[in-house]
C-alpha cells in the first residue's frame, strides 16, 4: 500500500497500517461491492456515500480510493476509522488514477 | 445436519430495488427487494399493518451455493445487511458490538417487518449460518470478524443506529 500512495500521490484521509494491496475494483455502488470486491483489494470509487464503507468493511477492502477530488464527511471518516479502513483521494479522475496503477503493474 | 465444510458462492445474483415503506398505524418499518423497472409505491394492507412507500435505493438480492458438496441456501427473507454502530447495553445486539470490540463488525440481517407481526421467524437459521461463513471465509488472515444476526436480536431495529447497504447517494455523485 505504501509504495502505491508514494508512486500515484494519495492524500491520505485518516492513519492506517500498511498492507499488501491484493488487487483492484472500481466501482461507485455498494451493492455491486459486496457481490464483486475481494478481500484486500483497492476500491476505487465516486462514491463518499457512509453505505459505501459499510459494503467496503463487508468484504475486507483494503483501502478505498476516492477519484476526483472527491472527500467524504468527517462522520464518514470516523466510520472507516473506527472499522479500520484506509482512506484515500486524488485528484485523478478514475481511468487517469487507473492508468497509473497499470503503469505499476497493477492488474 | 451437513458435515460438509461449506465454501459459499454467490448465486441468483439480481439487481432491484430495496424499497423500505412504513405503517402508520403503528410505526412498523417494512422492507422488500424489487425487481420492478420502477420501484413500486402503492398502499396496501398486509395483516395487521397497513403499508405505505417511504424510500428506495438501488441494491441487489442473492442466494449462496456451496461449491463442495453443492447445496444452496436461499436468501430471499434476507431484504438488506445493515452494519451496526449501536452500542446500547439494553439491546441485545448493541451489548454484543460494546462487548466484542472494534475487531467484530456486526451486520444485521433485514427481514421484511421490522416488528415481526407478519414474520415472526425473521431470517431463516441457515441464512444466518450461511452468510456468517461466506464472509468470513473471505477475510484476510487477521482479527477481523464478520458477524451476521437477524434482526429479530435487535431491541428495536427502526431506531437502532446503523448503516443499510443500498445504493444511495448515486445522485450526488
Amino acid at each position: 500500500m505504501s509504495e502505491i500512495v508514494e508512486k500515484t500521490g494519495l492524500e491520505p484521509l485518516n492513519t492506517h497500517d500498511d498492507a499488501e494491496v491484493a488487487g483492484v475494483y472500481v466501482s461507485d455502488m455498494a451493492s455491486d461491492v459486496i457481490t464483486g470486491a475481494t478481500a484486500g483489494s483497492m476500491l476505487v470509487t465516486l462514491q463518499t456515500h457512509k453505505n459505501f464503507i459499510a459494503a467496503a468493511n463487508l468484504v475486507d477492502a483494503g483501502m478505498v480510493v476516492f477519484a476526483h477530488g472527491k472527500k467524504p464527511d468527517d462522520d464518514v471518516i470516523q466510520l472507516a476509522d473506527r472499522v479500520g479502513l484506509a482512506l484515500f483521494t486524488t485528484a485523478d479522475d478514475t481511468w487517469k488514477f487507473a492508468l497509473k496503477l497499470a503503469d505499476l503493474g497493477l492488474r | 445436519m451437513s458435515s460438509c465444510a461449506h465454501r459459499w458462492s454467490l448465486i441468483d445474483i439480481r439487481s432491484g430495488y430495496l424499497v423500505v415503506e412504513g405503517c402508520h398505524h403503528c410505526g412498523a418499518r417494512g422492507t422488500y427487494f424489487s425487481t420492478e423497472i420502477a420501484p413500486p409505491v402503492e398502499e396496501y394492507q398486509e395483516g395487521p399493518h397497513h403499508w405505505q412507500y417511504m424510500v428506495s435505493s438501488q441494491a441487489v438480492s442473492f442466494n449462496m451455493r456451496c461449491d463442495i458438496c453443492g447445496e444452496t441456501v436461499d436468501l430471499g427473507d434476507v431484504e438488506g445487511l445493515m452494519l451496526c454502530t449501536c452500542e446500547n447495553p439494553d439491546c441485545e445486539i448493541g451489548r454484543m458490538a460494546h462487548e466484542m470490540g472494534r475487531n467484530t463488525s456486526i451486520y444485521v440481517a433485514l427481514c421484511s417487518d421490522s416488528t415481526h407481526e407478519t414474520n415472526p421467524d425473521c431470517v431463516s437459521d441457515q441464512g444466518i449460518a450461511a452468510l456468517n461463513e461466506y464472509f468470513n471465509q473471505r477475510l484476510r488472515e487477521g482479527p477481523k470478524k464478520i458477524l451476521v444476526l437477524p434482526c429479530k436480536m435487535c431491541g428495536d431495529v427502526d431506531c437502532c443506529p446503523g448503516i443499510v447497504i443500498a445504493d444511495s447517494g448515486l445522485i450526488e455523485l
